[in-house]
């Protein structure tokens, strides 16, 4: 047998790294005391390297992931390792140090053996409310990044000696429901202690440093199988767009542009084409182009290897300063995180299209279709009905396009209409597939939703954050491109109108919200003309 | 003899705080209930898998048990019921009670053999299938198609014109003409089944009876959501109400077959998903019931056991060819839960909460760029294991554990005869790759999969918040035992403990069971705005229609347990609470509090909210096997052997074999020992120490390799 780490012992340690991450993420879903967390599950967790080397994972969730492979590799040039002891918990929001958006904030703690820092355990969490203009955090308007909350370079809120009070205070000072954020930072600390005890009983039972040697052979298999896996595209520089449908802010659409120069065994994907940094919050960092980067890439070649380090390796991911996917610390960005890193994956396939048809899918719903709708009911309680809508799904050199769906870099479920109508002073009035919607083609686009909403509230608040109306989803091989996305207002009284993609408005008492979802495009063209669907 | 249990998991407590006014629905509550009256032939468990066919069977007057295994005939199930009566040497008519549980239903939604379904919605709601909630399965697998398809296709869904609120009041009234419309068009159709599934049918189902009333003319299967699954979240609900629709036929067509052939002088119940036994009219509506019968048999035999050894945390470990099956059983009772989903359609049905993970003793081992994986692929039933000898050729666990020399190639497994050579030519390249020897392989294949297996312990565990070392691992199955101790030790707990009768636990679950149904219902009650009538009146409601699935002779006895399902105001978490205070929600608020506290550490005053009402009727068990009284059959003529096995990378040590049938009550055997009984095997590794109790189980310490 080779001299190391034996495959069977390599397994074991793999198997136990990825059970403390899982483990790490329920420990958040049973503590936090947010339904954000607890519920809908958006948080991740993840093992590093002592370097900072994502290693294993908890959930899979594409954005948080490939954010976390930088998140500890940038914490370490604010915060070097000799100032990290044991019991440390440092948390940290920055997008500009290996982060996406303020409210997805990361708790990172030091875990040693034997006096040496070993790894690290980070804990992901979206808290409900990272303070900023309005409740929710969640601000279309925002025109700079101080509009979009507290702003956290890393902090230590645990050491040793327990919670560090003041600091604490002064984080829940700075945002909404304290009560609710203090329990979610407490199931945060819980998770990364919970893991640091799984490790340091991993390396009592394996010896550290055969862990360490683990982790290292870990990375280098990750990287063999990528670097095999990019070999299976053809070798070329690819170039490839994409249009955001506007800057936030009521301009034009904005193009992201991609360069990708495939070698045999490594890839490079070079952003500087794009546009530069808007006005309102569709900006994104530099971590998150990297994230839909290798989203992409495992998407198309490698969906089975273990998203670590080192399959990161063979990829390299430029930016532009002054872009918008590198807009400095200044600009707003909370709708980035789900919409521009959606244009990005979709550059990305766009230029591939020449190399690999049969490898993608046609343009789909890459947008997260938001509405939010805040009211008060009629007990009294004040609500707010945050809900996504899917699309469909683009078409294949194989298939059809499937209906109502999420893709690629999101994949949140939507709402009951039998919950919003207990919840919310909203009635779904109906909800069908938008037939038609999809793209024509050899193989047609999946057709997109119809939702039909009812205000029951004397007044409500409307904000919307969605893309693909303007530039809809592409087809490819001759596809005919899908329906864009589009929202219409029928007040009780007076004329009908068009809902932009990044609006607010009030609305009353049976007013009707019409939502027709993006089709996904079509795939070859027709062979015949179509019968109208 | 042991308390009745309610494998069900709807715990009824003996100590309940005075109530101004008890719901009892006309049946006591209680938890050291009367045993039932005394029966006089036998009592019979049969659990058909897809390989094998276990029966247990007992005859309560003598005490004594008999056990067999067969194999199972899956194009037809009954003459394997039968073939497994004849092994035990019963005939039916003998038989006082069959129990049964049965992957037929399971089956048939995997492999999607499912009837021909139309679809009935509230006008506007028909594509709600098609829409599902719009995630997809597969976060990177671009080429797979995202969702599964609808069950009932766009030309089979039809709609009617109404509409209901949240609590039930019609905005719109049932329009007849849309409804003659629906019917027509359904008949048309040529469907053999029908689903009936309206916006918030759960509130009120009269929309629904109307329609189904209708229905029944033109349809012989008609599945109602109300009466199938009334709960809110309408994707799951049709989805629930359309697969039932979907298994009606080939459940009755099965039932019919079974009761042609049931002599009248004997019952036949079948095992359903929670852990209960259900009579065949039950399971004529309610066939999805069936759904996770396989799984939750087992579950049932180890809380019987747990609750009998005064286990309070225990983890059943059912380890078999291609799957194995684990399941948290707190103070004896199995979680229940009601979110699953078979073959990516949900399932909304209370049903153990089983974690099933992709690993058995027929998955295979591979290289994979440096690193050995085992699984997910498994060889299955067929071809199997290299060392069954039905040609398959890839290395498997149970080849490994063949190398290791645990299974002895001189005793067949029901007719299978086993193969040592060929388990070594199996992983002889994969040795000869790595550089190593087949023993050594062998090692590292049983220590994956043990790795594999414990990351599934950790998850139903620290799920539920409890610390999986102070766990007792109950192990059984035909693979369970052979792993046990070194998944013990590698998961940090201190206890295993091997069941009597644990080659055929299921079929032991079955004979165990007790008949008892369960409905949930959504109620959303605000603790603000408490209506004792309204619940009182739901009560009375659920306990009369579960009251009427029950044999007439078992309702007189039964008890009545209900489950809460509470949340704070404006959270869809619930938390589940036993014995709820539901005529005075002050208890009850304190009983949640106590609930969130010990589940998520901290409880607040906030106002919250009943979400929904489980309520299930238990007929106390006749009689079960006493275990100190069962029969032995076997032999000792395993007395004085030895074998050479393999622990450690050390080499190969002489180990003594036992036959499981000599052991006695208070026999203690030091590892290395291999304990066989006719079966399966067990393996005690050095350092592990094995006492035996006055029922036969086993009891191992597992302690530390040396």
């Amino acid at each position: 047998m080779s001299s190391g780490v034996d495959p069977f012992t390599l397994e074991v340690i793999r198997h136990a790294l990825s059970a403390t991450a899982e483990e790490m993420s329920l420990v958040v879903m049973r503590a936090a005391r947010s339904p954000l967390l607890r519920e809908a599950g958006d948080l991740s967790s993840a093992i590093t390297d002592a370097r900072g080397e994502l290693v294993a994972q908890g959930r899979d969730i594409p954005m948080h992931m490939g954010v976390m492979s930088f998140t500890v590799k940038e914490f370490l040039k604010r915060v070097p390792a000799d100032r990290l002891e044991p019991g440390d918990v440092w948390f940290l929001n920055l997008p500009e140090i290996g982060g996406n958006h303020l409210p997805d904030v990361k708790a990172v703690r030091p875990v040693f053996a034997d006096g040496v820092l070993r790894a690290f355990a980070v804990s992901l969490a979206h808290w409900a409310d990272i303070g900023g203009a309005v409740p929710g955090s969640y601000v279309p308007s925002a025109t700079d990044a101080w509009q979009e909350g507290l702003r956290l370079p890393p902090v230590r809120l645990f050491s040793r000696a327990g919670a560090e009070r003041e600091t604490l205070d002064m984080v829940l000072a700075n945002v909404r429901g304290s009560a609710e954020r203090e329990g979610d930072i407490l199931a945060q600390m819980a998770a990364t202690r919970a893991a640091e005890q799984r490790l340091e009983a991993l390396c009592a039972r394996h010896g550290a440093a055969e862990v360490a040697l683990a982790m290292s052979r870990l990375h280098d298999h990750a990287e063999a199988q990528m670097r095999a896996a990019l070999g299976t595209l053809p070798p070329g520089v690819y170039q490839g767009e994409d249009w955001l449908d506007d800057d936030a802010a009521g301009g034009e659409p904005v193009p992201i542009r991609v360069r990708i120069d495939l070698e045999e065994d490594r890839a490079r994907f070079d952003f500087s084409e794009s546009g530069d940094a808007v006005r309102g919050p569709l900006n994104t960092t530099p971590f998150i182009a990297a994230a839909s980067v290798f989203y992409a890439v495992k998407a198309l070649v490698g969906a089975d290897i273990q998203a670590n380090g080192g399959c990161y390796r063979p990829l390299q991911v430029i930016t532009r300063p002054g872009s918008v996917l590198d807009p400095g610390p200044e600009r707003p960005v909370v709708g980035g995180n789900h919409e521009t890193s959606q244009r990005v994956a979709d550059a990305i396939f766009r230029a591939l299209e020449p190399a690999v048809p049969e490898r993608l899918s046609a343009g789909g719903p890459t947008t997260s279709g938001l509405l939010l709708f805040a009211g008060q009911r009629d007990d009294g309680a004040w609500t707010t009905l945050y809900e996504t809508h899917g699309g469909g799904e683009g078409a294949r050199c194989d298939r059809d396009g499937a209906p109502v769906v999420r893709v690629h870099m999101s994949n949140v479920m939507n709402t009951p209409a039998e919950v919003i109508e207990a919840e919310y002073p909203v009635r779904v009035e109906s909800q069908r597939l938008r037939r038609g919607s999809g793209g024509a083609g050899l193989h047609r686009g999946g057709d997109g939703l119809h939702r039909e909403y009812r205000v029951l509230a004397e007044r409500i608040s409307l904000t919307s954050m969605f893309e693909r109306a303007v530039v809809p989803p592409y087809g490819l091989q001759g596809g005919a491109p899908g329906a864009p996305f589009q929202v219409t207002v029928i007040p009780a009284e007076g004329d009908a109108y068009r809902l932009p993609g990044k609006a607010n408005v009030a609305l009353g008492r049976g007013d009707r919200v019409v939502v027709e979802s993006c089709g996904g495009g079509g795939y070859g063209a027709p062979t015949e003309p179509g019968p109208e669907r | 003899m042991l308390p009745p249990a309610t494998a069900s998991g709807a715990a009824p407590k003996a100590s309940r705080a005075a109530a101004p006014r008890p719901l009892t629905g006309g049946y006591p509550r209680a938890s050291s209930g009367q045993p039932g009256p005394m029966s006089s032939g036998w009592q019979v468990g049969v659990d058909i898998g897809g390989t094998f066919t276990d029966v247990v069977a007992f005859q309560p007057s003598s005490g004594e048990v008999v056990e067999a295994k067969v194999r199972s005939h899956p194009d037809d199930p009954v003459a394997g019921l039968l073939a497994a009566l004849d092994a035990v040497g019963i005939a039916w008519e003998q038989i006082e009670d069959l129990m049964h549980g049965s992957t037929l239903v399971t089956n048939a939604i995997v492999e999607d053999r499912l009837a021909r379904v139309a679809l009935v919605a509230t006008e506007g709601f028909a594509d709600t299938l098609a829409i599902g909630r719009q995630n997809r399965r597969h976060l990177y697998r671009l080429d797979l198609e995202p969702k599964t398809p609808p069950q009932v296709p766009e030309q089979l869904r039809f709609e009617v014109s109404e509409r209901l609120d949240v609590d039930g009041r019609v905005l719109k009234a049932l329009e007849p003409e849309s409804v003659e419309r629906a019917v027509r068009d359904v008949a048309q159709a040529q469907v053999q089944a029908v689903a009936v599934a309206l916006l918030h049918a759960y509130a009120d189902g009269s929309h629904e009876a109307q329609i189904g009333a209708r229905l029944r003319d033109a349809v012989p299967f008609v599945a109602l959501s109300h009466r199938i699954s009334p709960e809110a979240r309408e994707y799951e609900r049709t989805s629930t109400t359309a697969l039932s629709a979907g298994v009606m036929p080939l459940a009755a067509g099965y039932l019919d077959r079974l009761e042609a052939s049931r002599p009248r002088s004997s019952r036949l119940h079948l095992l359903h998903s929670a852990g209960a036994m259900a009579s065949p009219e039950a399971l004529r509506e309610q066939p999805l019931g069936l759904a996770f019968s396989g799984p939750a048999a087992g579950v049932s035999a180890a809380g019987w056991v747990a609750r009998e050894l005064g286990i309070d945390n225990a983890i059943s470990f059912d380890m078999g060819g291609t799957t194995t099956d684990v399941c948290l059983v707190v103070e004896g009772r199995a979680e229940i839960r009601s979110d699953r989903s078979l073959a990516g359609r949900p399932l909304r049905m209370p049903m153990v909460a089983v974690e099933s993970i992709g690993a058995g003793g027929g998955s295979i081992a591979r290289l994979d760029s440096g690193a050995l994986r085992v699984g997910p692929e498994s060889a299955g039933a067929v071809p199997g294991p290299a060392c069954y000898g039905l040609g398959g050729e890839a290395p498997t666990v149970t080849d490994a554990n063949m190398v290791l020399g645990y299974l002895d190639a001189d005793r067949p497994v029901a007719d299978l005869h086993l193969d040592a050579d060929a388990a070594k030519r199996a992983l002889a390249p994969m040795a000869a790759e790595l550089g190593t020897d087949v023993a050594q392989l062998a090692l590292g294949i049983v220590r994956v999969a043990n790795a594999a297996m414990a990351r599934a312990l950790r998850r139903v565990t620290v799920e539920r918040g409890i610390d999986g070392r102070a766990c007792t691992l109950v192990a059984f199955g035909g693979a369970g035992p052979m792993h046990a101790v070194e998944l013990a030790r590698s998961f940090d707990i201190e206890r295993v403990v091997v069941p009597r009768f644990s080659s055929a636990f299921s079929a032991l679950g079955c004979v165990g069971a007790e008949m008892s149904y369960t409905q949930q219902r959504t109620v959303r009650m605000l603790n603000t705005d408490w209506q004792v009538d309204r619940l009182n009146a739901l009560h009375g409601e659920l306990c009369e229609r579960l009251g009427g699935q029950l044999p007439e002779d078992d309702r007189h006895g039964a008890i009545v347990g209900e489950v809460a399902a509470i949340r704070y105001s404006g959270q869809s978490y619930a938390v589940e609470v036993s014995a709820p205070a539901l005529e005075d929600p002050t208890q009850l608020g304190r009983q949640f509090r106590a609930r969130h506290e010990q589940l998520y550490g901290f409880a607040t005053d906030e106002p919250w909210e009943l979400v929904s009402l489980r309520i299930s009727l238990t007929a106390p068990r006749r009689a079960r096997p006493d275990m100190a009284r069962a029969r032995d059959d076997g032999n000792a003529a395993l007395a004085g052997r030895s074998t050479a096995c393999w622990f450690d990378a050390s080499g190969p040590r002489q180990t003594p074999l036992h036959a499981r049938a000599a052991l006695a009550d208070g026999d203690r055997l030091e590892g290395p020992a291999i304990i066989e009984d006719a079966w399966s095997t067990v393996v005690l590794p050095p350092g592990a120490v094995l006492r035996v109790d006055a029922c036969g189980h086993l009891h191992i310490d597992v302690g530390e390799a040396p």
